[in-house]
């Protein structure tokens, strides 16, 4: 079995194929998709070992409910959106969720980086660059731009007001903005100079 | 940058997928945890067979056995201890002698340990 070809052929294919009880089919999304769906929950704000054991759980999760997936959608969406789900109900159950509305500023962030070599502030990614934003608007940010939430499934699953959940975008937005635009602005300057 | 620029710019960093240098251990971890949970859930079917199998001839002989019981009660002039000894008698007789109910019950058994046997079985297999 192990020397046998991985299946081959679309997404919605294999989840087909999974959902009649084919686990190599379901491994091979496993295989196609392992990565953004670790990437996505490390992006949410889990460390490393949580984010990989929710990815986990999200996979098997995902193959109990794959008779529910239609094609309709992406299966990395789907998948996905399962994983963002668990993460916040751990968030939630660890009492950890504060969303307050006294988040940093983008200067103070600034201060911070001002500080910091300006070499490796060239660098940032997004990455780096979400790890500026507080814990509320990284979520946001995270789960609209990361899993393609709405404004209205996010403020759902957070339990806040959707106003909230825009205000949280909106704030994400602008420190990304300032953080992620820098490095080609600095580029720029270099170019003039 | 303009908004919508920036936030389609955002979008397609977040699709960009990570690599991950451990990403065959995480795809042979979650293979392993499908498999395992696949041989549990047979397990417990299996198990749910047997039980249920048990239950049911269970059933069978107990509604016999109350049938009889209630037949003899009815039957007047004779004292109930006389009639519940009758009973039990029946009872052993058809556990032991009587041609259809004492196959019934072995037959179930024999399913129930067939059926506990495959689920082990396949149980082992998958592990």
């Amino acid at each position: 079995m192990g020397m046998d070809r991985p299946p081959t052929g679309h997404d919605v294919e294999l989840a087909a194929l999974a959902a009649a009880g084919d686990r190599r089919a379901y491994g091979e999304l496993v295989r196609r998709h392992g990565s953004a769906v670790r990437g996505l929950l490390r992006r949410l704000g889990a460390d490393s070992a949580t984010a990989d054991d929710l990815a986990q759980d999200a996979f098997i999760t995902g193959f109990e409910q794959v008779a529910e997936f239609r094609g309709e959608g992406a299966f990395g969406a789907w998948i996905k959106k399962i994983a963002a789900r668990l993460y916040l109900k751990k968030v939630k159950r660890e009492a950890r969720l504060i969303f307050s509305d006294t988040v940093e500023s983008v200067e103070e962030i600034t201060v911070r980086d001002a500080s910091g070599d300006t070499a490796a502030a060239s660098r940032i990614d997004l990455d780096e660059a979400l790890k500026t934003l507080s814990r509320g608007e990284r979520l946001c940010v995270s789960l609209c731009y990361g899993a393609d939430w709405s404004h209205a499934e996010a403020a759902e699953a957070l339990n806040i007001p959707i106003g909230t959940v825009k205000s949280h975008v909106k704030r994400g937005l602008d420190k990304l903005r300032a953080k992620l635009a820098r490095p080609e602005e600095g580029t720029r300057r270099e170019a003039r100079g | 940058m303009a908004e919508p620029d920036f936030e389609a710019q955002l979008s397609r960093m977040f699709c960009e997928t990570p690599s991950f240098p451990d990403a065959a251990l995480f795809n042979a971890e979650v293979a392993s945890k499908l498999d395992r949970g696949w041989a549990m859930r047979r397990l417990f079917i299996g198990l749910a067979g047997t039980a249920a199998g048990l239950f049911a001839a269970f059933q069978i002989l107990s509604s016999r056995f109350s049938s009889e019981i209630s037949q003899l009660s009815r039957n007047s002039g004779h004292n109930l201890q006389t009639e519940i000894d009758a009973g039990v008698a029946k009872f052993n007789g058809m556990l032991t002698g009587g041609p259809a109910s004492g196959e019934a019950l072995w037959l179930a058994a024999g399913l129930a340990v067939l059926a506990l046997a495959f689920a082990v079985t396949r149980a082992v297999e998958d592990l």
